[in-house]
Formats: C-alpha cells, structure tokens, sequence
C-alpha cells in the first residue's frame, strides 16, 4: 500500500491566502488532490469556496502561498486542467458540437479533426442527436452535460467544478451525480469538486476539505471511506451517514459550542471501517 | 392549416386591407375638401408620383440621396461598431468620453447642420458628415453596452481553455456584441434617413429633401405629398432590412 508521500499530488495547495485589501477572505490553505481522487471543497456560502478554486486554476492570483499542478506553479491557467462552471458556460452561438470541441479549437486544432473525439464525447454524456443544436434549445441539465463533455475534451488530469449542479432541479441534480460518477470512474483525473451541498459532497468525494471561520481557514479534512462505485444506494449506508453528520455539525458548528463535535470526529477519523484501502492518501 | 388559422388569418387580412382603404378614401375625401396649396388627393398625388418617376426627377434625387447615405452609413457604422468595442473594453478611454458621447446624443443632431454648414460648405461630404453624425450613436451605445455585458463566466471560459488574447476578441467578445450592434444597425437605418433628408434641406438643392424644399416653394403640394410617400416607404423598407439584420445575427439570443 503506497502511502501518500511516494505519490506526487496532482494538485498542491501550499498555505494559500487571499485578500481584498483589507478583507481576507481566506488564509492559510494548505491541500493535495491525488490523481484519481475527489477531494470536495464544503463550506458556508461566501467562505470563498469559489475563489479559493480560482486561484487554484490561474484564474486569479492568490495573495499569499503557491499552487502546483503536476509539480508546476500555476501563473496562468494550465495545460491539462479543466474547468465544469456553475453557470454551464456554454458560449450561446455556438453549437453543442463546437462548445465541445472548444478546448481543442482554442488550441489551434480543426473542428474536422476535433469531429471523432467530440463525437465519442457528446455519446458519453448521453447528448447523441443535440450536436448541431444551439443551448438555449437544451435544459440547463442538458447543458452541464456539454460542459462536462467539452472539459472531458482536452483529456485533463485535473477536472475543476465549481458548483456544478447548483443551478439545476434537485431531480436533475441526483442524475448528474451518478453520471458523473460513472464518467469520472472511465477516467483518472484528480478532481476537485466544489459544493455548498453537504450530501453532495460527501457522495461524489473521497476527502472532503471543510472551510469555515471568517476569514475562513480549513477546519478538517475528511477521509469519506467510501469505495467506488457508489449508487443512489450510497446514500443509505451507515458510513455515508456518519460522514455527513459530521461535515454538517463541522460547516454549521458555533465557535462557542465545542461539545458534539469530538464523538463524530473519531468516529470519522479513527474508524476507518473496512474501508482501510481507501485511505492511502491520509491527509496528516 | 386547420380551419380556425384559416379564418383567423383572413380576419387579420381584411383587417389590414380595410385600414389600408379606410386611409386612402381619408386621404381623398380630404384631398378633394381641402385647398390644393394645403393638401392633394390621393389620386392627385399618385399621377404626379407617376409624373416624376417617367421623367427621371425621382430617379436622379433618390440616385443623389442614395449615395451620401451609403457612404454616409459606411462609416457611421465603422465608427459606431470600432468606437463602442473600444468604449466598452478600454476603461480610462470610456471614463473620458462617455460624457461627451452621451451629450452629444442627447443633442438634437438638426442643431449642429448650421455649424457644419460654417465650417464645410456645402457638397456631398458635409451631407456625408451629417449623416454620420445622426447614424452613429445607436451604433455606438448599442456595441458598447453589448461588449460590456459579457459575462465574466464566458470570460473565464475562454482563460481557462487557454485561448489566446486576441483570440479571445475573435471567438468570445465579437460573437457576443454581434447582435447588439445590429440591434444598433436597426436603429441607425432610421437615424440615418432623417439625416439624409435634413442633409438635403440645409446642404443642397438636390437629392429627395431637395426635390421636397422646392416642391414647397412651388406650392407644389401633390409633389410634396408624392415624395413624403417615396420617402415613408423607403423607412419601412429600412426598417424591415434592419429587422431582418438583427433577428439574423440574435438567432442564439432566443430564450
């Protein structure tokens, strides 16, 4: 069993920090994601979850600390990662055939060349016959699915989301989780999967990064101990329970209320169950 | 077609055609009533229509018209499209021109022709000029309020996928303004007519404004009433091209 030191991390967080001038919106964030791995990134609303995963991409600069994406500091966004956005971002005069060969046509490569991979793309996420349709004719679920077709399309080591299936119907949303689930297990990306849901992400991750405080700071890492592949039935079993118990008192915690958390933390921390394979990236 | 679109679309018919003749036998009735130096009948006004189509008046005013709104048009639109792009994208440059944009604007164009007059004479450019000066802005305002609503997500789109920075203008902000500065074109069209008959009426004795401001002082009032027609369905026809322009280009804007 490698433990995590032999593996280098897909992504490096080094005690990352983030200012507006005066305002701190979060410090001292230090996290790995390890190739084929989920790790969630949970938090009250406004804890700069969504920032935090801009710095991450080069999207923006952070204020303090480093990122490393496959060992390199990221200045710009990199080579090899891509982004699933919260808003679909799908360009609206494009088809769903070119917004999904985008990453490739950005980079120089022919939509005639792009045609065979996008092709096998738009079957995976199940969109076959909508290639030459515009988005405003697909429902946002739809929609999310040519944005996770079109950062599967440039074979990214790492896959970012940022919300992705908050803008979508609960129903929608359950789908989406499965699917990409199933997706991501063809693949071995190392993803980072931002949620303000607690069930969410505590199904689609194998850690989760809890936020909290202001100016927010991690408050714990999680092992969710759960193997894949996970179902709809996932959500039933003892293990995902304790886990999102957890996560909830952790994000919903008082500062001055310290009394439940202890009991729910060792269950999280030292029970590992008989899921012990699936901690060889132990965050400590 | 079922029987009900039928019969609704024969209701929307004989209402249009009977609007059409209610106006006609108006314009008649009134026309016959009324002093000629006031106002003509329409069928007073329809043969004298006739008369300046067969002996070539009309033709050589529109000919003349026709090519300072081109032209004029032209680069109302190169300056409004490039102007609004810059506005929009360029923060410093916007701060200091927006407020002369915006004054100029909100003056009415038809104040400024005397000045121009002082300052270019007479001739096909001063016409051009002014034509610009009327045509621009809708452009102009359109284009940059298009160019600035982008959304930063598609911006972000762009970065992330790492497209380059000048080809961050070719596939996302052009694409985006597009339908916004035909939106602008739409409006422009009409602006620009207005222009190009004040034009006439300050600037020359040619062109249809031209051929208007001598048919009043010949008290020529079926002349007048004929070319007020020509110039009323040359707006329509502009109005319909600019339609079409602008549901073309914002197909994706739907929904």
């Amino acid at each position: 069993m490698p433990t995590v030191t032999e593996v280098e991390p897909m992504i490096h967080v080094d005690h990352l920090g983030k200012q507006y001038g005066e305002r701190t919106v979060f410090s001292d964030i230090s996290f790995d994601v390890n190739p084929g791995e989920i790790v969630s990134i949970v938090g009250p609303s406004g804890c700069g979850k969504t920032t935090l995963l801009r710095c991450v991409v080069g999207l923006m600069k952070p204020s303090h600390g480093t990122v490393l994406v496959s060992g390199t500091p990221v200045v710009d966004p990199p080579e090899g990662v891509a982004m699933v956005f919260q808003h679909f971002g799908l360009f609206p005069w494009k088809t769903i055939a070119a917004n999904v060969a985008y990453g490739l046509t950005a980079k120089g490569v022919s939509m005639k060349d792009a045609a065979p991979r996008v092709h096998e793309l738009i079957k995976l996420v199940g969109l076959e016959g909508f290639e030459k349709s515009y988005p405003y004719q697909l429902s946002g679920g739809m929609q999310q699915r040519a944005g996770l077709a079109r950062a599967l399309a440039v074979e990214p080591g790492v896959l970012v989301m940022d919300e992705p299936f908050a803008a979508l119907d609960a129903q929608t949303r359950d789908i989406l989780q499965l699917e990409l689930l199933r997706i991501w297990g063809t693949r071995s990306a190392a993803m980072m999967f931002v949620t303000h849901s607690i069930d969410e992400a505590v199904l689609m991750g194998d850690r989760i990064v809890i936020l909290r405080g202001r100016p927010s700071s991690i408050f714990d890492i999680v092992d969710v101990g759960i193997p894949h592949p996970r179902g709809r039935e996932t959500v039933d079993t003892d293990r995902f329970r304790t886990v999102r118990d957890y996560v909830w008192r952790a994000v919903m915690h008082d500062e001055a209320d310290d009394t439940p958390l202890p009991t729910d933390a060792d269950a999280v921390r030292i029970e590992p169950q008989s899921h012990r394979n699936m901690n060889g990236h132990d965050h400590g | 077609m079922n029987r009900r679109t039928t019969r609704h679309r024969l209701r929307v018919l004989s209402g249009y055609v009977g609007g059409v003749l209610l106006g006609a036998v108006l314009w008649q009735v009134i026309g016959t009533i009324a002093p000629h130096e006031v106002f003509d009948s329409l069928s007073d006004t329809l043969a004298r229509l006739w008369q300046i189509i067969l002996d070539g008046t009309l033709g050589t005013a529109l000919w003349t018209s026709f090519q300072t709104y081109l032209v004029g048009m032209v680069f109302a639109l190169i300056i409004g499209a490039f102007g609004g792009l810059l506005l929009a994208r360029r923060q410093l440059l916007r701060i200091a021109l927006e407020p002369y944009a915006i004054a100029l604007y909100a003056t009415p164009m038809v104040g400024i022709i005397p000045f121009l007059l002082a300052l270019l004479g007479f001739g096909f450019w001063p016409k051009v000029v002014v034509i610009i000066l009327f045509a621009f802005f809708p452009v102009l305002l359109n284009t940059q309020r298009g160019a600035q609503s982008i959304s930063p997500e598609l911006l972000d789109v762009a970065r992330v996928y790492r497209t380059r920075e000048r080809d961050i203008w070719r596939h996302v902000i052009l694409p985006y303004t597009l339908p916004f500065l035909m939106t602008g074109v739409r409006q422009s069209l009409a602006r620009g007519l207005v222009g190009m008959i004040a034009a006439d009426f300050f600037l020359s004795s040619d062109g249809l404004g031209g051929l208007l401001i001598t048919a009043s002082e010949r008290f020529d009032t079926a002349e007048m009433l004929a070319i007020t027609l020509v110039i009323t369905v040359i707006g329509l026809a502009l109005m319909a091209i600019g339609r079409a322009l602008e549901n073309h280009f914002a197909r994706w804007r739907v929904g």
